[in-house]
């Protein structure tokens, strides 16, 4: 999945509930939409090496590296609600 | 939702009672206000109302894909301050709307504040009180009140949509907290809304529309049907998620006014679909690309309903020259069964 900062861990949530919890995420800073074609350049090639990660690791390995991060953005400790997204 | 339970012991009922909200709070079982605590002598109460079994699975709830059964369904009335009585009202809701053509996820998870809007028809409307007159979606009548908050506790504690974690609504609304009348079929000189939808006039019903916002219109008193009509279709704006129809909530002062000119209800929806519509360049391209794209523009103009159809009309509310405008759509009825 590719998506701004803004939106990962909410994705990562909803990619939770349709069984995909270790889901690989290419982050960026929102906003976007106001970049122009070379600043959005930029940005897309930042997010590379986590998307060509996303499409060529093992399972497994993704599994291992992403456990603990998954697990708090999924289920923060403690927290109910939030004004800010978390 | 899990059947958690807590125990609570306080010197005092003062006590007892501020634990238990302080609790259900911390808990995040709470929109914010004050629950009465779902004991299981309660709950086992309203299961019995319902006439059905308590672990009746009724289905998942979005996104977080909570069961929905009948006992979870009544702790959430318990916790809203629902009557018993209400419990085969609020199944049928929940049933609608996990209906697979209602789009409760998107409504769950959205950065748009669209709600489930509740129109109750039939006899039930009296036996339960739900208010269909005067104030009817204001405070103040305890079923309006608590059956629609039934609706959004369980939407929160078992679909999960809290506002901030599976919930991205950027500002939420305070129609969320309860969103639901009656149709005041005793004064519509019409037939109400769920005959017009093929149930029997005696059938009770629970009709849940995808709901976005609240307008009510003012004016047009006495003044014939063109102008009451234009002056709604003014205050009927296009508008992002809406965009699946309009319910009309008309005034019993304007239905009246309407129907002694001779218009029918679909006469009426006729003409709102042809006066609610306002010029593409009022609005950004691309949302005026994406409406012509459903059918509801033409490069020119911008209009509120693909058809005449989907300007849904319903008689509500008491006397006054008021109107209620509501971008709803994908309405979902059923029949109110009791046990």
């Amino acid at each position: 999945m590719i998506a701004t900062d803004t939106f990962a861990r909410f994705g990562r949530r909803m990619a939770a509930t349709q069984g995909c919890p270790y889901l690989v995420i290419a982050e960026t800073p929102n906003p976007i939409r106001q970049l122009d074609a070379d600043a959005l350049r930029v940005r897309a090639e930042a997010m590379l090496p986590t998307v060509v990660d996303g499409l060529t690791l093992p399972p497994d390995e993704i599994e291992r590296r992403m456990q603990d991060f998954a697990r708090g953005q999924i289920r923060p400790e403690g927290v109910v609600r939030s004004s800010t997204a978390v | 939702m899990s059947q958690q339970q807590i125990h609570l012991e306080a010197d005092n009922l003062a006590d007892l009672l501020l634990r238990a909200y302080e609790a259900a709070y911390e808990q995040g079982w709470t929109d914010g206000l004050p629950v009465i605590p779902a004991i299981p002598e309660l709950v086992d109460r309203f299961v019995a109302a319902s006439g059905r079994a308590g672990g009746g699975v009724i289905g998942l709830v979005p996104p977080r894909k909570g069961r929905a059964t009948v006992r979870s369904a009544a702790v959430n009335a318990v916790m809203a301050g629902c009557r018993p009585e209400y419990m085969p009202l609020i199944l049928a809701a929940l049933e609608a709307m996990l209906d697979p053509a209602y789009p409760l996820e998107f409504m769950q998870v959205t950065t748009n504040p669209m709600t489930p809007f509740l129109l109750v028809n039939g006899p039930i409307r009296r036996e339960l009180e739900v208010n269909c007159g005067t104030g009817c979606l204001g405070p103040g009548w305890r079923a309006n009140a608590t059956i629609g908050r039934a609706i959004r506790l369980m939407m929160i504690n078992l679909g999960g949509a809290l506002p901030g974690v599976y919930s991205k609504v950027s500002f939420g609304s305070p129609l969320r907290y309860s969103y639901i009348c009656g149709e005041n079929e005793e004064e519509s000189p019409w037939a109400p809304f769920h005959a017009e939808r093929g149930f029997a006039r005696e059938d009770s019903t629970v009709t849940v529309f995808k709901a976005s916002n609240f307008c009510n219109i003012s004016g047009g008193e006495g003044v014939g049907a063109d102008e009451i009509l234009r002056q709604i279709a003014t205050n009927m704006p296009p508008m992002y998620g809406g965009g699946d129809g309009v319910l009309l909530l008309i005034g019993i002062n304007h239905a009246h006014s309407l129907h002694e000119a001779g218009l029918s209800k679909q006469d009426i929806r006729q003409r709102l679909w042809e006066l609610a519509r306002l010029p593409a360049s009022h609005f950004a391209a691309d949302f005026a690309q994406i409406e012509t794209a459903a059918g509801r523009g033409d490069g020119a103009s911008v209009w509120r309903a693909r058809k005449p159809e989907e300007i849904y009309l319903a008689v509500a509310g008491g006397a006054g020259p008021q109107d209620v405008y509501i971008g709803a759509g994908m309405p979902q009825t059923r029949v109110v069964r009791r046990g």
